[in-house]
């Protein structure tokens, strides 16, 4: 009599374990196929204390010579750029020009050297360079110490 | 394979660049629509906590005037005002004293220094004797059989400025070309003329104080190329220089 009972118990027990074990799979699945959280951009979300009203700017109104104004330097402005686009364009197209008859010329001159001049330049890119400043470095310039704490929020999704 | 002896001489030439180290001078109307753009920001933001912290110290101190005020609320109040701060980082300001955009090198027009005119290009001539004459030209060096065409550019360089030059020379493809005969005089039927193939190259390095110079040099702008250059060739030359 007590052998009989204690193997009914681990069938049971072992079908019992494989049912929650199939269950938890089960679970386990569903959330997976879940679509994962998008990370919310920090940037466009503005917290909410400056939405108060107490925070908006009190000017006065804008005089409508003013607004002329401004219409007007900005048609101004367009212009500008306009031709700016125009000079800037017609520079790089007298610098293609130039290249062709140069390589042109190079042609009639020599195959081999016209092949290795057309060759691509392989340590050309990539291209790293400091951009100008409004001054020029400074010699013997000792900048201020300071501690820099990185406190950006990183989401595992 | 060069069976027939072609009728041109070959020369590579290195159109060396130091690139400009700060910004140029804004246009009028680039100035104008600056300030433009910095008031309508004003005028659409909103208070930041500096100012709204500057805003509520001011209407203490108003009502401290007015009224007598309360000894309570004063005593938990911070010794440093918001304006007392901003006077601080103002005169920090004051204090630092930045190297001049327009340098002693402009000011004697010292045209062989590599600090003058730092908001443009500066290109490298130098004087090279072609044929009986003295002449400000871009250097070059005559083309050997073996090499291409941009080793040749480099050579220019390295004769000219020593091993020492750092530069990036911009492709293998030439940007520019002058053709020009030779006179009457010199003149045979398998040397009629030289092709001067110009090649760009930025400088890396910023001092040349290591560099053997080894013949009279200049730095100098696109718009002072003229003072320097003949005419046919400036213009070959001006073709693939963007300012």
């Amino acid at each position: 009599p007590c052998r009989a009972q204690p193997k009914k118990k681990k069938k049971v027990d072992v079908r019992k374990e494989q049912a929650q074990k199939e269950r938890m799979k089960k679970k386990l699945k569903k959330l997976e196929k879940a679509a994962p959280e998008l990370i919310p951009i920090e940037d466009f979300i503005t917290p909410l204390k400056y939405s108060e009203s107490n925070r908006v700017r009190s000017l006065p109104p804008l005089a409508p010579e003013e607004a002329e104004r401004r219409v007007l330097l900005l048609k101004k402005w367009c212009l500008f750029k306009q031709k700016q686009d125009e000079a800037e364009k017609k520079a790089i197209k007298a610098l293609v020009e130039s290249q062709q008859e140069a390589l042109k010329e190079l042609r009639l001159e020599s195959e081999e050297l016209f092949q290795a001049a057309i060759r691509r330049d392989e340590g050309l890119f990539p291209f790293e360079r400091e951009g100008p400043s409004y001054t020029p470095p400074l010699p013997g310039y000792d900048p201020p110490e300071g501690k820099c704490t990185d406190i950006t929020k990183v989401y595992t999704q | 394979s060069a069976a027939a002896r072609r009728p041109w001489r070959l020369f590579g030439a290195m159109c060396l660049l130091r690139l400009p180290r700060i910004t140029q001078p804004l246009e009028k109307e680039e100035e104008e629509v600056a300030a433009l753009m910095e008031q309508i920001e004003l005028e659409k933001s909103h208070y930041s906590d500096h100012e709204m912290r500057r805003l509520e110290e001011e209407e203490q101190l108003k009502r401290k005037m007015e009224s007598s005020y309360d000894e309570d609320e004063a005593r938990g109040k911070t010794v440093i005002m918001a304006r007392d701060l901003e006077e601080k980082w103002e005169q920090k300001f004051l204090q630092f004293k930045a190297a001049p955009r327009i340098t002693d090198a402009d000011k004697s027009n010292d045209r062989t220094s590599l600090n003058r005119k730092l908001d443009s290009n500066l290109m490298l001539l130098v004087k090279q004797k072609i044929g009986n004459q003295e002449l400000w030209l871009l250097p070059q060096v005559e083309w050997q059989p073996g090499e291409t065409l941009r080793s040749t550019a480099e050579r220019a360089m390295a004769t000219f400025l020593g091993d020492h030059i750092q530069a990036k020379v911009l492709g293998n493809a030439p940007y520019g070309i002058y053709k020009y005969k030779f006179p009457r005089a010199i003149r045979t039927e398998n040397n009629m003329g030289a092709k001067v193939f110009f090649f760009k190259a930025f400088l890396q390095s910023s001092d040349l104080s290591q560099a053997e110079l080894k013949a009279d040099y200049l730095w100098v702008t696109k718009k002072e190329l003229g003072d320097y250059l003949k005419s046919e060739y400036l213009k070959k030359v001006n073709r693939f220089l963007l300012d």
